[in-house]
């Protein structure tokens, strides 16, 4: 039996770290700006969102949870957006937006990454966030925003036979789509089972 | 209680039966049977399932309809109760349930998600079960009160009632 691959544990911080620190939203953007030169988001609503470019984003995310002064441990969720009839929108058509917190000392951050219609990709974090897996998923089945490479990039909530992404603005709502035979979801099954030191028998 | 033997019956036996036989239709007996032990499979995907734990609870209590012997396996159910929202995900699923159940069977559509995809006016959800499977009633509601739950009961027995054991129950969709 072999061992579970296991995603690499959150570098632990060797300097110990005054857990009542709360960086403010200033003093969070602050540091992104200094490391990355990164910018607020113009339509910030939230405690702090800022821009990242695609090539950006993998350097980001790591440094977001491996610096002592941040330790953003914990993916909230990713989330895609479609711009099509916002108004006043004159950027890509799409977005990535990903939500981070710290447990640690409790303050969040929001990534957001402009997404161009032509080629809709943004690099994968999966190997970073383990729950980045189904979140992207997720978001290229509902937006068809390609994560490179994500290990197994199929559809998470519509079915199986499904054409088309229902949450783009120019998606026909009503538009019914029958599945005849239901996805038995068995490799998903089998990958779990390796995962787990288990040997699978390929049935012939 | 003793049994006596029974004499053989000699040619004008009708004159001497007196009151101890009555007649009646085959399709009167089986379908009184059929009627009064309703099993109901429930296939309870939001809140309409809750109203129908109503229902099979004490307070309303649908034994007393006789439908009180719920099964979780389609092949000891005859009455499949679909009580919520319906993805087309899930739409084969349903299918095969509905398939694996022995003839004869009977589907009561609860509530307006089942009925009719209820306010889920979207690209996920089947705009009523019976795209999918033959549909003997429909009860309103969002959810249904337990009570309506109850006259779709003595609805459906209404309609088995007339039904006969010579015409097939179903042919398919």
């Amino acid at each position: 039996m072999s061992t579970p691959s296991r995603a690499e544990p959150v570098a632990v911080a060797a300097t110990p770290v005054d857990l009542s620190v709360r960086l403010t939203a200033d003093a969070l953007l602050e540091i992104v700006a200094a490391r990355f030169g990164l910018v607020r988001d113009p339509a910030d609503r939230w405690d702090l969102t800022v821009r990242c470019s695609a090539d950006q984003l993998r350097d980001v995310v790591q440094f977001l949870r491996d610096d002592v002064r941040l330790r953003m441990d914990m993916l909230l969720d990713i989330a895609g957006v479609d711009y099509l009839s916002y108004p006043d929108h004159r950027e890509e058509r799409f977005a990535v937006v990903y939500l981070f917190k710290s447990l640690a000392f409790n303050h969040r951050l929001a990534l957001k990454v402009m997404v161009d219609e032509t080629d809709a990709q943004v690099p994968s974090i999966h190997d970073l966030f383990k729950i980045a897996d189904w979140h992207e998923r997720e978001t290229w089945d509902q937006f068809g925003i390609v994560f490179s490479g994500h290990p197994n990039l199929k559809r998470l909530l519509n079915h199986h036979e499904f054409v088309g992404h229902p949450l783009r603005k120019d998606y026909p709502v009503q538009k019914r789509q029958k599945l005849s035979v239901n996805d038995p979801m068995l490799d998903q099954l089998v990958l779990r089972l390796r995962q787990n030191g288990y040997t699978v028998l390929e049935s012939t | 209680m003793v049994f006596k033997p029974v004499p053989p019956l000699p040619v004008t036996a009708e004159v001497n039966l007196g009151d101890a036989y009555i007649t009646t239709t085959v399709d009167a007996v089986v379908n009184w049977g059929r009627r009064n032990s309703l099993w109901p499979f429930p296939f309870g995907t939001a809140c309409c399932a809750i109203e129908f734990m109503g229902m099979v609870s004490s307070h309303f209590d649908v034994s007393r309809f006789g439908a009180e012997l719920v099964r979780f396996s389609p092949r000891q159910a005859d009455l499949l109760i679909i009580a919520g929202t319906v993805t087309y995900k899930q739409a084969p699923v349903l299918r095969r349930i509905y398939e694996q159940m022995a003839d004869p069977k009977w589907v009561i559509s609860a509530g307006a998600c089942a009925t009719s995809g209820g306010f889920y006016d979207c690209y996920c959800t089947v705009p009523g079960i019976d795209e999918i499977i033959p549909v003997d009633i429909y009860i309103a509601g969002c959810p249904p009160r337990p009570e309506a739950f109850l006259e779709a009961i003595v609805q459906l027995q209404a309609k088995i009632d007339g039904e006969s054991v010579k015409e097939a129950k179903k042919v398919g969709v």
